[in-house]
């Protein structure tokens, strides 16, 4: 079980400093106080929609302060507007600071201040999804492992076929992590 | 309060959402919460929220869904009168109204409690948020 108490400690310690870095703030701990048995995974399908949300409102923004004919600063406003909710409701500090910088631009009619911003908000994004990606991806690592495991020890103990439950359960955690079960007929 | 007034007396704002709460007698006594959000993250958590405070949740994503699913929005003939709204809107009338809004704008804020609301909330939700509405239930129920 030491390897599974490793996996556990890093996952701590990560999560730790995601903290620290103010990647993460304590928003994101009331999520995760969320998570119980019904739904193991709340954090990382919370973290997807938003992910997706995310990426769709920046592409606007983007396609929005290319137009030549004007930017459209109010259409600019109403996603900064979306982002720092839904970056605020998950705990994404350092995306929703950068909204809020980038709000002032945007009151401002500011297009190149806008330009900066919006890169600005990108680079927060790409270190948020990489972190957390890494983040659950740890989470989950432990958990197959631990379930491994348990399976590796029952099957030891009782030469019976694995236990139907914990290998279903393994597959879960496999499929939630992106990952896909080989069928064999 | 006339749940009319949520339809006349609010200016549509799509940065603004409400709860509407129906207790389920017939059940396990568990409220049944109607909650409008536009943001799909705010309803994914506000539901998780309300499960794990035990209340029974429909996520709609707009005040006019809202109106829809409680059966006040008739998209019959435009001279269909005001007053025939009223009367299935009447069944509502004592329905607590819970506000939430991402941003705290005191003049908004009294608009919406003196027009009835039970309660504002600022975003972002946590569990010990909802910890206020249960009293503002419990209040609500009628006295046998």
């Amino acid at each position: 079980m030491d390897f599974v108490n490793l996996l556990q400690r890093k996952f701590i310690d990560y999560s730790s400093s995601l903290h620290r870095e103010g990647i993460v703030d304590d928003q994101f701990t009331q999520l995760r106080k969320l998570e119980d048995e019904n739904s193991p995974h709340f954090v990382m399908e919370v973290a997807s929609l938003f992910f997706e949300d995310c990426e769709k409102l920046i592409n606007n923004m983007a396609i929005a302060l290319e137009q030549k004919q004007g930017v459209d600063f109010k259409q600019i406003d109403e996603c900064i507007h979306q982002l720092k909710g839904s970056s605020s409701s998950i705990g994404a500090m350092r995306v929703k600071n950068a909204c809020i910088a980038f709000r002032s631009f945007s009151d401002g009619q500011n297009r190149e201040g806008c330009l900066r911003c919006l890169q600005q908000l990108s680079h927060e994004y790409s270190l948020l999804k990489n972190k957390l990606q890494t983040l659950f991806r740890v989470s989950v690592a432990s958990r197959c492992l631990y379930v491994c495991l348990v399976i590796f020890c029952r099957g030891n103990e009782h030469a019976e076929p694995f236990p139907d439950v914990l290998v279903f359960q393994l597959e879960k955690e496999i499929v939630a992590a992106g990952g896909s079960i080989p069928r064999v007929h | 309060m006339k749940s009319e007034n949520i339809v006349q007396d609010r200016q549509p704002q799509p940065q603004e959402e409400e709860e509407i709460m129906q207790q389920e007698e017939e059940e396990e006594q568990r409220f049944h919460v109607l909650a409008v959000d536009d943001s799909v993250i705010d309803r994914k958590l506000l539901e998780k929220l309300l499960k794990a405070s035990s209340y029974q949740v429909t996520c709609v994503e707009s005040g006019e869904k809202a109106l829809e699913y409680l059966g006040l929005l008739h998209h019959s003939s435009p001279a269909s009168s005001s007053s025939q709204h009223h009367h299935q809107g009447s069944s509502w009338k004592d329905v607590p109204v819970v506000v939430m809004s991402s941003e705290n704008v005191p003049s908004r804020i009294s608009m919406c409690l003196e027009g009835g609301a039970e309660e504002f909330m600022l975003k972002p939700l946590q569990l010990s948020d909802l910890h206020k509405i249960q009293a503002h239930l419990l209040k609500s129920l009628p006295h046998s």
